[in-house]
């Protein structure tokens, strides 16, 4: 239900932003790479027991541990990802040919017709209520209800702001492309999880929710995970999140990473769990196993940690992130 | 496909249909054929790409001259290399 919401949100923020557009990959190939990266992505989430909101970001701000195995994780992928990005620019400008350019390709033509995304608009608002009232009608919708309106306005917020952990994770230890970026994007996530765990850590301590809610399970695959996952969402040109709104917005290629990732989570999650389930190990929950006190200053000591290690590491490269 | 070429006076780089991070690393390496002087017109539909390319662009030197809408959900970026 948050999905929806979301992507409901992305949909009508591109709306209204006038950047909506059905918009068709350049090649096959973009498809096949959205694939290939939706059923990694997939993978990746059975493995790390979430994407990149319920496997560590999400997953920090609920004090789980697990969040913390798939960081790495996600910094190995995301790296893989950068080369893979390398090689494949690499190819394609070899056939980057410099000739004259008819007046007819690469030409526009001018299509935007004000009605049709006043109807798309409309769609939109239609598809919010409608998915409202069933979730307000529904026994114990209450909590979709929300999910759903939380979800639009997380839609909202980072359609505009273009949150993308893929850009967050790929350019940021190779340090091409995007690099600055990168930066950004990190002390974002740095800020929005020192916010987030404060708020869950009174909501757990005072009992509002469950202790060992969000908290999944630990061990070395979610490492394996994070790295699968982080290669993927590079190769399919977005995480879990960034793929919602830019199909929101369009782009067919992440429709079809979408499509990818659901069709083979089910299966696969399904397999690994009959087939290998002693890879997943007990959840740990950090501020039961640290105390309060302790757990929280684990916490924020670690994020200070990585906010220096990223000031450093953009001084070193002489970027300002300012 | 990306198409790369010139269209009399000036050059244009199609990189229609493809996502971040494509979009920057083509839009650079193209710069990088041309003179001190020349224009170059980015075309894209990826709406980060008119952040991100005219910020890498004016990270190499070059001055970016406009990021105009050509019809809805397509932008052209253009850009003048800079240099001696």
């Amino acid at each position: 239900m948050g999905d929806i919401g979301l992507f409901l949100g992305a949909l009508l923020a591109a709306l209204l932003a006038n950047e909506f557009r059905v918009r068709k990959a350049a090649d096959l190939l973009g498809y096949l790479e959205a694939a290939v990266g939706g059923v990694l992505m997939a993978v990746g989430v059975v493995f790390a027991s979430g994407c990149n909101w319920g496997g560590f970001f999400s997953a920090i701000t609920a004090l789980s541990l697990h969040g913390y195995l798939m960081f790495p994780g996600l910094l190995i992928g995301g790296l893989l990802g950068a080369l893979y990005v390398d090689w494949r620019t690499l190819r394609t400008l070899k056939s980057l040919e410099l000739g004259e350019l008819p007046a007819s390709e690469a030409s526009v033509r001018r299509s935007g017709e004000a009605w049709r995304r006043a109807l798309l608009l409309a769609i939109g608002v239609a598809a919010a209520l409608a998915f409202l009232w069933l979730a307000i009608s529904s026994p114990g919708g209450e909590l979709y209800a929300g999910a759903l309106l939380i979800g639009l306005l997380v839609g909202v917020v980072i359609q505009r702001s273009r949150f993308c952990f893929a850009t967050a994770f790929r350019d940021l230890l190779k340090g091409g492309g995007e690099f600055e970026r990168s930066v950004r994007l990190q002390i974002g996530i740095i800020l929005a999880i020192a916010v987030g765990a404060a708020g869950v850590a009174i909501l757990k301590y005072v009992g509002f929710i469950e202790p060992q809610a969000y908290v999944k399970s630990v061990g070395w695959i979610n490492i394996v995970g994070g790295t699968l996952f982080g290669l993927g969402m590079v190769i399919a040109g977005g995480c879990a999140s960034a793929s919602l709104w830019r199909a929101a917005e369009g782009h067919l290629r992440l429709w079809a990473a979408l499509i990818a990732a659901i069709v083979a989570y089910a299966p696969i999650r399904f397999l690994v769990h009959a087939a290998a389930p002693w890879i997943y190990g007990e959840g740990v929950l950090i501020t039961g196993a640290l105390g309060w006190v302790g757990g929280l200053a684990a916490i924020y000591a670690s994020l200070l940690l990585w906010f220096l290690f990223l000031v450093y590491l953009a001084y070193r490269r002489g970027a300002r992130i300012w | 496909m990306v198409r790369f070429g010139r269209q009399g006076e000036r050059y244009v780089l199609d990189v229609r249909g493809y996502v971040c991070p494509y979009p920057v690393i083509y839009a650079r390496k193209a710069m990088d054929r041309l003179k001190p002087g020349e224009v170059l017109e980015t075309l894209t539909d990826n709406p980060p790409s008119c952040e991100n390319v005219p910020r890498a662009l004016k990270d190499d030197g070059h001055e970016v001259i406009a990021v105009e809408k050509v019809e809805d959900g397509v932008w052209k970026i253009v850009a003048r290399k800079g240099g001696r």
